[in-house]
């Protein structure tokens, strides 16, 4: 709860074991606080949780020696390079000097900011820049790492650049995002938040598997027990009704998890 | 303490900073070196040396003091303060690694001023060692205000207009291009003196100007301002390392 009272984060009771576990929500669905509370960079007002073992309001200073976060919306110094940025951190990370130039040049390598690695933050692009901090959590082998919303405002390039530099990740991975097809990508597990609860949980294939015999049906008219998302009107129907709808000038797409969101009862509206 | 961090840290965003964009040197130095100018002018020359004194130690406060824009910038735009939240990096570790970056942003004016005190005659191995430690506490002290004022701040554009009233009401009202006496009689005999040696550069000016042989030696008035100075700093950097938010609640 903040001090102005609003709760952010509510009765979650999850476990995440999977090496890829993405929180997905709209903007506001809690996921950024409970990310800082697992990361110990804010203090939950009441209950706790643990990592590794190792409970994150009593044993923060261990839980800090195992974990790497990127904040969203992090941003280089930009009068510094890619490569002081990372080697700094990993001095703060009690690297030894060695240990530490080659690490970040092993990582920003790895992101593909090889020739980059001496150019001043300031001249890199957007996607670079979020590579750099994918490439600063690559280099700090820690066991559990978290990414909030690591591709926001990214173009589709960029985004396959980050994924792929997050993929060479060898941590367990926490990450929040609210592009669903990131999830997919990404995850072995996915949990659904919204209004600060878990609304639901699973693997991506599990999830998706439940509404394998069903097809996500989008037309500009109003369609029974349709949601109206924008002026769009969206339904979900069995397979084998696709032709009819198609007739009718509507658009017939497959079931992703963005489809999910819409069915446990997100108000998009709202 | 992680020392490496700290020297690390400052080498790049301090030295290598500085390199890379030395406008923000000749930002610091145009106020202070402006005023000595005025006090060589109005004065015709007779409090030049005071103002040479007390120069470098605005300088020092006001570099100390507007390093708020950049703790706080790192808190709230860059998120890098975070980024170091969640590892084994303390708040003290952060807090003096900044504080030293700050430091070495202040060498070419250091450099300067220490010119204009060879060129006065001003600098003995002894003054020069007091000068290094009326440096040192400054930076630490004004820097430890600097990260009060950050973790107060809740929107990085308020910070820039704060540190600007900060830095003049707090390095140039103190009595550093000035003889500190013609602040006694008012609040008291000391009153004047004492409330404004909240600023750390009160304390640090009339300990110099007594050091430099500037004013006549008063070993109850040194004492008392080298007290305030040392307990000052260590009270600032107490509630700086309470108020930085490294872990919000």
């Amino acid at each position: 709860m903040y001090s102005g009272g609003k709760i952010a984060v509510n009765e979650v009771e999850a476990v995440m074991t999977k090496r890829v576990t993405t929180l997905i929500g709209r903007n506001g669905a809690g996921k950024t606080s409970l990310l800082r509370m697992l990361s110990t960079q804010l203090l939950p007002t009441s209950g706790t949780a643990t990592i590794e073992g190792l409970d994150i309001i009593r044993e923060a200073a261990k839980v800090r020696k195992i974990i790497s976060s990127i904040p969203q919306e992090a941003s280089p110094i930009g009068i510094l390079t890619p490569y002081e940025q990372v080697k700094m951190y990993l001095i703060g990370r009690k690297f030894t000097n060695s240990d530490a130039s080659r690490y970040a040049i092993d990582a920003l390598e790895k992101v593909g900011l090889g020739e980059a690695i001496n150019s001043p933050a300031d001249t890199l692009s957007g996607g670079m820049k979020r590579k750099m901090f994918v490439a600063l959590a690559i280099a700090s082998d820690a066991q559990v790492v978290f990414l909030d919303e690591p591709t926001t405002g990214l173009d589709p390039l960029s985004r396959f650049e980050v994924w792929s530099a997050i993929k060479k990740l060898r941590s367990n991975v926490l990450l929040t995002t609210h592009y669903m097809e990131e999830a997919e990508n990404l995850s072995q597990e996915v949990f659904l938040m919204d209004l600060g609860r878990i609304i639901d949980h699973g693997t991506v294939k599990s999830l998706l598997s439940r509404f394998s015999d069903r097809v996500r049906i989008e037309s500009g008219k109003p369609m029974s027990e349709s949601y109206s998302v924008g002026g769009m009107h969206i339904k979900y129907a069995p397979i084998d009704e696709s032709e009819r709808y198609i007739k009718d000038g509507a658009t017939v797409k497959r079931i992703t998890l963005d489809d999910l969101f819409i069915m446990r009862g997100v108000d998009l509206e709202s | 303490m992680n020392p490496k961090f700290i020297l690390h840290f400052s080498f790049y965003y301090g030295i290598k900073a500085i390199m890379r964009g030395p406008s923000y040197i000749i930002a610091s130095l145009v106020t202070p070196l402006t005023l000595l100018f005025v006090v060589y002018i109005l004065t015709a020359g007779k409090l030049v040396e005071f103002a040479v004194v007390g120069g470098m130690i605005s300088l020092i406060a006001s570099i100390g003091l507007q390093s708020a824009g950049d703790a706080t910038f790192f808190r709230l735009q860059l998120r890098i303060q975070e980024l170091y939240v969640a590892s084994e990096v303390t708040p003290i570790d952060y807090m003096l690694a900044m504080t030293l970056s700050f430091l070495a942003f202040s060498i070419p004016g250091i450099i300067v001023y220490s010119l204009l005190g060879a060129y006065y005659g001003l600098y003995t191995i002894q003054t020069s060692a007091f000068m290094a430690f009326l440096i040192f506490m400054l930076i630490l002290s004004t820097s430890a205000i600097s990260f009060i004022i950050s973790g107060l701040i809740k929107h990085v554009r308020n910070v820039w207009g704060i540190t600007a009233i900060l830095s003049i009401v707090m390095t140039v009202i103190p009595p550093t291009f000035y003889p500190y006496v013609d602040l006694q009689g008012r609040l008291g005999t000391n009153g004047l003196i004492y409330f404004l040696s909240l600023s750390p550069a009160t304390p640090a000016a009339i300990s110099a100007q007594m050091f430099f042989g500037l004013m006549p030696w008063n070993s109850t008035m040194f004492t008392t301002m080298i007290i305030f100075l040392l307990g000052e700093t260590v009270v600032y950097f107490a509630i700086a390392k309470f108020l930085t938010r490294w872990r919000e609640v």
